[in-house]
């Protein structure tokens, strides 16, 4: 509870920082820090999931297609407060999380990765499938306005970069209590050894579910929050390149470091409209640019997996500790982002399921 | 009643294809522990080779070679440059280098060939067959399709079977370290795993990109359910990979003939969660690994 | 046996068919951060049994497992006759002529007995009549070990104990090894039983002239057959000496071996 000041103090920094920049940027910009702001909502809730609890997800995208629409449907049909529908769209998503989190308890691995693609993959269709209730194809079309106490002339794009960036903010000032709660420490124990984990009395299970849950509404609270920034849902906006997306973003950036959620979502926000831009300048065609930050995503994470594994953030806490010696946090044994044990450099050189044993 | 015949047959075909993807899937699987999620985007890159050598040398069938054998060097390929370096190291690094390996694969076709769907020629006439006046809702090369399948599946299997080096594989799949101290060199034996396994991925590419078109992300819907057939029959299992496909291919092409093409994502999600919840190793589980 | 009936061709050091010694000198090796043999020193003298003795967790096994390459020796020299072998790969090593018995399963029970046994014959190079060599091998394993024959096609998940026992001797010796490394092969088995598998031991070193390093548990069994003993304890050798010696040292035997 003691660095509670402290998270909110940094938060209010930030934000701070954000409105700075929103009133100094052009509306373009605007929009990207509200994009930037969603991702980081999103991808905080996976970074968890997957660096903490250690359960990988590729179906994300479907926790934020169900905020998306809930929030679509709610402000359409009944036109309540944008708060009010925030935390219902949060409420319904954290309740699919649980579903899916108890469906997919005793899963593990590839059996998890693979039913998690195939929801990533299914859940949208339902869209074609009551196209009546869902707008199909089209989607439905989002309305959001600035409210009064701000005056006519208060652009719209910022408003939204505001709202967008307090709520992640807040969701990551409530996901950091949790990585340093009971909570978290149980994750990190199920991850690592969850046998062990057992003996100690924690329920394995329970804490996975957990750690589904609260990724599933972060999900959510991001797809609200994509709703109202683009204006529009639609199946399109949530194929499975957004769940890829996202978990490249939480790789790049760090897995199961909050802060590795921001560093990944600026890059994949910020890099696209880049390379296009670089691409085009040199004459060649806008599909090119536009695939060559997918191909450099590719090259990215296998090169950040295999010389990196502790993404940007990682990179950075290195560096700190180079310059002022090894931080507070580093001391007290930070949890590596692995979510097995990590071997070291001298074990046997031999296949992934090589068993250790002395005698 | 001739409906449910014809969306049989052509379940039956399409679950051929699932099939060799879920079979190449549990090639790499059982040899390395590892799900390839690039498995599709290497089919599709193949795929793509194919195309070009058919224009260049206006031959299928030169077309069709050089795709199996670009799926044999890129499996190889990939398993040697980026997959190596994940043995020893936490799963999840594995299986997102193999997320990355699609994700670049995809960027990478996306600049050498364009986004725009191309058409894939078929090997044989598309019109559908008669059997005294009844249409059967499947081709001529349909049923090339299938038979393709089936017979690289025996062949595979014969291989694995009866010969020395499909000894090795198997050795080397069910217990690494006893294989070493033998002498076969598991390393080798992990690189053809992968190669053969890009040889199914490539043979399911040029089988089913007639129907589906070509394009960068055409293979991401087939692999996820060709991955769904591998889970369901067991990621262990050639047969039941194979006959995860067919179950899959048939149960879908019901779904999709009665109910319609929107909801059959969904009934596969259905029956991979039932699966599951009833056997979480999938349905042949009894043929998985001792492995702690 | 002449060689060239035995058909194979491994990288062999010195010439084929004489025993060679097996020498580890000053190695270190662990795991992660433990070390776990510290600074080892054992000779195996040709055609002998030489028995690695000492309590759990003293090294034996990682002994075994640094000289077969499943573990990266630190420092140190393994010597097959002359040639030095540490840091080769298993597969290089079981070439080279030493094989390894490990620990506990040993069979692969997935397979049958017969391609088990084929497993046996994989590090053979590849030559003229391979397929005619190896058949004759197999049947002279067969042979040697008629329960194996018997249950030929059977998979190796329905043999007993003992004869798993066997089967992962006899694969060990289709590998033409001139040392052979034991790791407690009476683990688990009925006594006599255990009593057959130690008389195996001892004809495969006086009728082959196979170098035996033989580690066990059952410290008074393996001395009663052993030439040679080295007591290991926390990675250290303690006591290395002739068996008998040190079966009538009664305090190293209480201190070290339990018994």
């Amino acid at each position: 509870m003691r660095t509670l000041p402290r998270r909110l103090g940094v938060a209010i920094i930030v934000a701070a920082i954000v409105a700075f920049l929103s009133i100094k940027l052009n509306a373009f910009r605007d929009y990207q820090i509200a994009e930037i702001a969603v991702d980081v909502t999103a991808v905080a809730g996976l970074t968890v999931l997957t660096g903490l609890s250690g359960q990988i997800s590729l179906g994300n995208g479907a926790f934020m297609a169900i905020g998306a629409y809930t929030t679509a449907l709610l402000l359409l049909h009944l036109n309540w407060p944008f708060y009010l529908v925030l935390v219902i769209a949060a409420a319904v998503t954290a309740v699919a999380g649980g579903i899916v989190g108890i469906a997919a308890a005793r899963l593990r691995g590839p059996y998890l990765a693979g039913a998690t693609l195939l929801l990533g993959v299914a859940l949208p269709s339902i869209a074609y499938v009551y196209p009546g209730t869902f707008g199909g194809d089209q989607g439905l079309n989002v309305v959001f306005t600035t409210p009064a106490f701000l005056g006519a002339n208060f652009p719209l794009t910022r408003w939204q970069a505001w709202v967008a960036t307090l709520v992640a903010l807040i969701t990551l000032v409530l996901l950091a209590n949790l990585d340093r709660s009971r909570i978290g420490r149980n994750w990190r124990a199920v991850r690592d050894n969850d046998v062990a984990a057992a003996l100690d009395g924690i329920n394995a299970a329970a804490a996975r579910i957990r750690a589904f849950v609260v990724s599933a509404t972060s999900a959510g609270l991001a797809g609200a929050l994509l709703a109202i920034v683009t204006g529009l849902v639609a199946p399109g906006a949530f194929t499975i390149t957004l769940s890829i997306a996202l978990l490249t973003a939480a790789v790049i950036g760090g897995l199961g470091s909050l802060a590795g959620a921001l560093w990944g979502s600026l890059v994949i926000v910020l890099v696209p409209t880049y390379a296009t831009d670089v691409a085009t300048s040199h004459g060649l065609s806008s599909s090119t640019g536009a695939n060559i930050p997918v191909a450099a995503y590719g090259v990215v994470l296998i090169l950040v997996m295999l010389l990196f594994p502790l993404g940007i953030q990682g990179g950075l806490q290195r560096l700190i500790s180079a310059f002022f010696g090894p931080s507070q946090k580093s001391r007290t044994g930070r949890t590596a982002p692995m979510p097995h044990v990590t071997p070291s450099a001298d074990q046997a050189p031999a296949s992934q399921h090589e068993k250790e044993g002395t005698s | 009643m001739v409906e449910f015949l014809q969306f049989t047959l052509s379940g039956i075909v399409f679950g051929m294809i699932y099939s060799a993807i879920a079979l190449s899937l549990v090639l790499i699987w059982r040899g390395t522990r590892l799900l390839n999620f690039a498995q599709g985007g290497m089919a599709m890159l193949t795929t793509y080779v194919a195309i070009e050598v058919i224009y260049k040398t206006h031959s299928y069938w030169a077309g069709f070679v050089i795709a199996l054998v670009a799926g044999l060097v890129l499996g190889a390929a990939s398993e040697l440059t980026v997959v190596r370096p994940t043995t020893g190291k936490p799963e999840l690094n594995a299986v997102i280098v193999t997320i990355g390996l699609l994700i670049f694969f995809e960027g990478l076709a996306g600049i050498l060939f364009g986004g725009q769907y191309r058409s894939f020629p078929a090997a044989f006439s598309v019109t559908g067959l008669k059997v005294s006046g009844t249409p059967l809702g499947v081709s001529r090369f349909d049923v090339f399709t299938v038979a393709a399948v089936l017979l690289t599946t025996l062949i595979l299997a014969v291989v694995f079977r009866y010969t020395t080096a499909g000894l090795r594989m198997r050795a080397a799949a069910f217990n690494a370290t006893i294989a070493r101290l033998s002498g076969i060199r598991v390393a080798r034996v992990l690189t053809v795993g992968w190669a053969l396994a890009g040889l199914l991925g490539a043979l399911a590419g040029v089988l089913v990109s007639p129907a589906t078109f070509l394009y960068p992300n055409s293979m991401d819907a087939i692999f996820v359910l060709g991955f769904t057939a591998a889970v369901i029959g067991g990621l262990d299992s050639p047969a039941g990979a194979v006959v995860g496909g067919l179950l899959l291919g048939v149960g879908l092409s019901y779904v999709g003939g009665y109910l319609g093409s929107n909801v059959t994502t969904l009934f596969a999600l259905g029956i991979l969660v039932v699966v599951l919840m009833v056997r979480p190793d999938g349905l042949f589980a009894g043929a998985r690994m001792r492995r702690v | 046996m002449s060689s060239e009936a035995r058909g194979d061709g491994p990288d062999r050091a010195g010439a084929a068919g004489k025993s060679a010694s097996l020498t580890v000198d000053g190695l270190v090796a662990g795991y992660g951060g433990v070390v776990a043999l510290d600074d080892v020193t054992v000779t195996a003298d040709p055609a002998g049994i030489t028995a690695v003795l000492g309590a759990n967790g003293a090294g034996k096994t990682t002994l075994l497992r640094a000289v077969s390459g499943m573990i990266r020796p630190r420092r140190g020299r393994i010597l097959l006759a002359d040639h030095d072998v540490a840091g080769r790969s298993p597969e290089q090593i079981v070439r080279a002529g030493i094989a390894h018995v490990p620990e506990g399963q040993g069979v692969i029970p997935e397979l049958t007995v017969e391609e088990n046994l084929r497993i046996g014959t994989m590090s053979w190079r590849r030559q003229q009549g391979l397929r005619a060599h190896r058949a004759a091998a197999l049947e002279e394993a067969y042979t040697r070990f008629k329960p194996l024959a018997d249950r030929r096609r059977k998979l190796a998940s329905t043999l007993s104990g003992g004869e798993r026992q066997m089967l992962v001797i006899a694969r060990a010796l289709l590998a033409r090894p001139r040392v052979l490394l034991l790791d407690e092969p009476s683990l688990g088995l009925a006594p006599r039983v255990m009593a057959q598998v130690m008389d195996l031991v001892v004809r495969l070193s006086r009728e082959q002239g196979l170098t035996i390093v033989l580690v066990e548990q059952n410290a008074r069994g393996a001395l009663a057959v052993a030439d040679h003993g080295v007591v290991l304890n926390l990675g250290r050798v303690v006591a290395s000496a002739d068996a008998a010696t040190l079966a009538a040292d009664v305090a190293l035997r209480h201190h070290y071996l339990g018994f």
